[in-house]
């Protein structure tokens, strides 16, 4: 038998013959319009045809009949207006005759189209029938030609899909050649060039792509009842609450999602916005602005469905950024170019004139650690600093912008993986006077945020002159729409600003994908700063870097968190490695930042040991920690600081899909209320929790158990680490809610995780947890033991805690 | 080897599934929102129609709704168009079909009249 499949292979398939399994027969195969290539009816061992399958996969939606089948060569669409589409194409027979026509479902077929007698709409039948064409419009091949075809599996087909996105010649034969199924190449420290660099950081791109939008695609939740408003603007906004969970994606500000309604007492509609709320303290409600208010129905409320719209932007933009770091090379200097790959290259010192006062006007004085990197950084091509958690990081970095700029005669470049990152620089720039231009996504463009009055689309609002324009933005603010030839003189009209600002501005600031943007596309800059640049993959580091960088200044700190990769067979192959970490193993050192001026000094103390080699000095004393009419039992009056013990049980969360801890939250509702109580305002806490399930349960039980007035514990900030990074608050309490040994995030097994948890605090910390499980834990196991020596590894109730005697074993050595 | 072609299930056939569940209700949503100004009347010409059949470009046996016990099946004429020309085409339609049976009943109906 096996002889009998592989002679039905050895004959030279015709050109029509299904790429799928082979079969031939005129009859049982369609044509693909949009890629040309022929497919069978039959499922073979799928839930559809193997057209239907490619049709599907593909999302091509157009199909010819061949010319020696029995209808001969006929393109499927519809009689009346000629859509061929097959996905609502169906058939609809005379009512007195023995004859059919395909119409479309929309709206020819529609009962209020047919006004000719002869036809009867009611009878209507689609095209597509259980995943198959109808039967008797392309017959299915035999069972007998079937078992005799190759038999294709739903894997080979999607591996078969996925090459032809690569490489339409791709045949079946090619799914056998290694490769298809490997895992992918590991990143290197070295690259011979920058083909190399791009052949094994562009697959480890698409594979995160193909990931993310697998994961968005497959978000979508139904039965979501919707509540209607206005924004500012005139805009419609949706609000809902969807299920949430640790493992999926975190929703941002400017994601898109679509709407869909579903019911009866609206046609069906579908519409796409913008997010611009996300679930947080005070509500778990999700918001979105609509791109459009045109047929949107705000009457109806329940019947709403939710997609997750996935973009290839950010990807597209880092794919572009590596082909132009490979073929053009006039996109980096020589110098940066041969450092970037970790080509041995000889020193370089740029001949510059040092200013006189380091520190830029309106921004604090700096300290000598500062002074150095500013020094440093003006006078190579190439500089790393290194910021640990408060040692002025931004400061130190919009020095170095001011300097750039004034040395140099084009505008600096400067860039940040995260919104708020970019947001923060933006701010600090802004005050040393030069012209800052902050471009934002258009998604996000909706979004307020501190700097909002630099943001490019806000400083054309307020440009002099140009009446027109602003006349006609007046419009569409006041009516939403435009008419055509007006939006198209306004999109012409707001170019032409756009440009004439960003060719006029001192610095212009936007995220590491954003530096992608068509509008910086005909931009150079010599000068580029990348701010906690730890944080990006390094193709998204080499988004901004490709646009001229010959002076290049990379800040970050490698002991805190990394780039998110969702991807685990790319983080595997090394795709979560920062450029500033492999530039740090390739033996690059950092200019380290040494004085912290955020916490008190006994919270520094472990981070500084632990995680900076015991080189982090304290710029504050612990007198200018102290809070200051704080009643508060602190179980060592000079440490404000302690690990709060306890045995509460984990459990599921309601949405199935993450942890939360109710001994915990009643403990964390405790302190916040004391300190509420002594004294301190809601927005001096920050509350951190690894688990989504845990940050929605502790919202809601301080609210409702909490004796003070619910809308103080409103105001107090519940998030994430993540949510944290770059951020400080006065009193952070952690809820460690359980330990991680079996779960995906990885959250307390990353010591930079925990770096960065440890190091938010300004004046104390206190962390709830379990120490008998997080102790089996090495890195956990020296914070308890630093914890418990310092007499703060406490128990009992908060009027009366007591030292814990928990015995937990001694730790293992620990490599960092 | 022998054994009829089967579904086996995988989380790739369950994607296609849902992928093809989606595809179909965009195709629908998108048809909503698109201005298309369907043709009212579809005229079958007169040949066609029921009694006059004698036209030389079909074949009589096209026309005749004629049951071929044998085969379990029932000619339909497939009408497209190609720019402003019909075209007929002759299909057969399976006897079990929706098509073949409504058209079947609605026969039975006349008759009973
Ligand atoms: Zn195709
Ligand atoms: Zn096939
Ligand atoms: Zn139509």
């Amino acid at each position: 038998e096996e002889d009998e499949e592989d002679q039905y292979y050895a004959k030279d398939l015709p050109d029509h013959a299904c790429k799928y399994c082979g079969i031939h027969d005129p009859g049982c195969v369609v044509q693909c319009n949009v890629c040309k290539r022929w497919f069978c009816n039959g499922r073979g061992n799928t839930s559809g045809s193997h057209v239907i399958n490619h049709l599907v996969r593909a999302k091509h939606k157009e199909v010819t009949l061949h010319k020696d089948g029995p209808l001969g060569e006929t393109v499927l669409e519809c009689y009346s207006c000629g859509c061929r589409n097959v996905f609502v194409l169906g058939f609809i027979p005379a009512k007195a005759d023995s004859v059919v026509v395909l119409l479309c479902r929309q709206p020819c077929a529609a009962q209020s189209s047919l006004k000719d007698m002869n036809w009867d709409p009611e009878q209507w039948k689609p095209l597509i029938n259980d995943r198959t064409f109808l039967t008797w419009l392309v017959k299915v091949p035999q069972e007998q030609e079937q078992l005799r075809a190759r038999q294709i599996t739903a894997q080979q087909i999607n591996k078969l899909e996925e090459l032809w996105k690569e490489n339409v010649d791709a045949t079946f034969q090619d799914l056998e050649k290694p490769g298809v199924d490997e895992e992918p190449q590991q990143v290197l420290l070295r690259y011979e060039d920058g083909y190399q660099y791009q052949n094994i950081f562009g697959p480890l791109v698409k594979m995160e792509a193909d990931y993310d939008k697998k994961l968005k695609e497959s978000q979508t939740q139904d039965n979501i009842e919707v509540r209607w408003d206005i924004g500012l603007n005139k805009k419609i906004i949706a609000y809902f609450t969807i299920a949430k969970s640790d493992t999926d994606m975190r929703l941002m500000h400017g994601d898109e999602l679509r709407l869909r309604y579903l019911g009866e007492l609206h046609k069906p509609w579908s519409g796409v916005g913008h997010v611009i709320k996300i679930p947080d303290n005070y509500s778990e409600e999700v918001g979105i602005e609509m791109k459009t208010n045109l047929g949107v129905p705000s009457e109806c409320t329940s019947n709403f469905v939710v997609d997750f719209v996935w973009k290839s932007t950010s990807f597209d933009r880092m794919q572009a950024a590596l082909r132009k770091f490979a073929v053009d090379e006039t996109c980096v200097s020589a110098y940066i170019y041969h450092k970037l790959l970790g080509h041995e290259v000889e020193d370089v010192i740029l001949r510059c004139q040092l200013p006189k006062h380091f520190s830029a006007p309106n921004l604090p004085e700096l300290n000598r650690s500062q002074v150095y990197a500013v020094k440093h950084s003006l006078q190579r091509p190439l500089s790393l600093i290194q910021g640990p958690p408060g040692t002025g990081k931004t400061v130190t970095s919009a020095t170095i912008v001011y300097h750039l700029m004034r040395q140099s005669n084009g505008p600096v470049l400067v860039c940040a993986p995260s919104n708020i990152a970019v947001d923060q620089l933006t701010e600090k720039i802004h005050r040393t006077g030069l012209k800052v231009i902050r471009l934002c996504a258009k998604s996000r463009e909706a979004i307020n945020s501190p700097v909002s009055f630099l943001a490019l689309h806000n400083q054309i609002r307020n440009m002099e002159g140009h009446s027109e324009l602003h006349k006609l933005q007046q419009l569409k603010d006041e009516t939403g729409e435009l008419s055509s030839s007006d939006e198209k003189r306004y999109r012409m009209l707001k170019k032409a600003c756009e440009k004439e600002l960003l060719e006029a501005a001192d610095v212009i600031c936007c995220t590491c994908v954003g530096a992608g943007d068509p509008r910086l596309a005909r931009f150079k800059f010599h000068s580029i700063l990348i701010d906690e640049s730890m944080q990006a993959t390094e193709p998204e580091c080499m988004v901004p870097v490709v646009l001229g960088a010959k002076q290049l200044v990379l800040v970050g700190d490698h002991c805190q968190l990394g780039p998110v990769v969702m991807c685990k067979k790319a983080a595997r192959a090394g795709f979560s490695q920062s450029l500033f970490e492999r530039l740090v193993v390739l033996g690059i050192r950092p200019l380290r930042l040494e004085v912290q001026y955020r916490m008190h000094p006994q919270l520094s103390k472990f981070p500084s040991n632990f995680f900076y080699e015991g080189s982090l000095q304290n710029g504050v004393y612990a007198d200018e920690r102290k809070m200051e009419g704080v009643d508060f039992p602190w179980p060592q009056p000079d440490k404000p600081m302690f690990f709060y013990a306890c045995q509460g049980q984990e459990e599921i969360a309601g949405s199935g899909t993450s942890y939360l801890n109710r001994t915990e939250a009643s403990l964390v509702e405790k302190l916040t209320t004391r300190f509420l109580k002594s004294g301190l305002k809601p927005e001096q806490i920050g509350v951190i929790t690894p688990y989504e399930g845990q940050r929605a349960y502790l919202v809601q039980y301080m609210q409702y158990n909490g004796s003070l007035h619910a809308k103080l514990y409103q105001e107090i900030e519940v998030a994430s680490v993540d949510a944290f990074q770059g951020r400080e608050k006065d009193l952070i309490i952690m809820s460690c809610v359980r330990s991680n040994e079996h779960q995906g995030i990885g959250f307390l097994n990353d010591p930079r995780r925990l770096n960065v948890a440890l190091t938010r605090a300004r004046y104390g910390i206190i962390i709830v947890g379990n120490p008998k499980v997080l102790s089996k834990q090495p890195l956990w196991n020296h914070l308890l033991t630093f914890y418990k020596e310092n007499k703060v590894l406490v128990e009992g109730p908060l009027n009366n805690l007591k030292e814990s005697m928990i015995q937990f074993s001694k730790p293992r050595k620990l490599v960092n | 080897v022998t054994d009829i072609p089967r579904v086996v299930p995988c989380p790739e056939d369950d994607d296609f599934m849902t992928a093809f569940d989606r595809i179909l209700s965009e195709s629908m949503l998108q048809r909503n929102q698109e201005s298309v100004k369907p043709q009212t009347d579809i005229v079958i010409p007169m040949n066609i129609k029921g009694g006059n059949k004698k036209v030389q470009t079909i074949p009589t046996a096209f026309l005749e709704p004629k049951i071929e016990e044998q085969k379990n099946t029932i000619n339909f004429v497939l009408m497209t168009r190609k720019g402003n020309k019909q075209q007929f085409k002759s299909l057969e339609v399976p006897l079990m079909s929706d098509l073949a049976q409504n058209l079947k009943d609605r026969e039975k109906a006349e008759r009973a009249e």
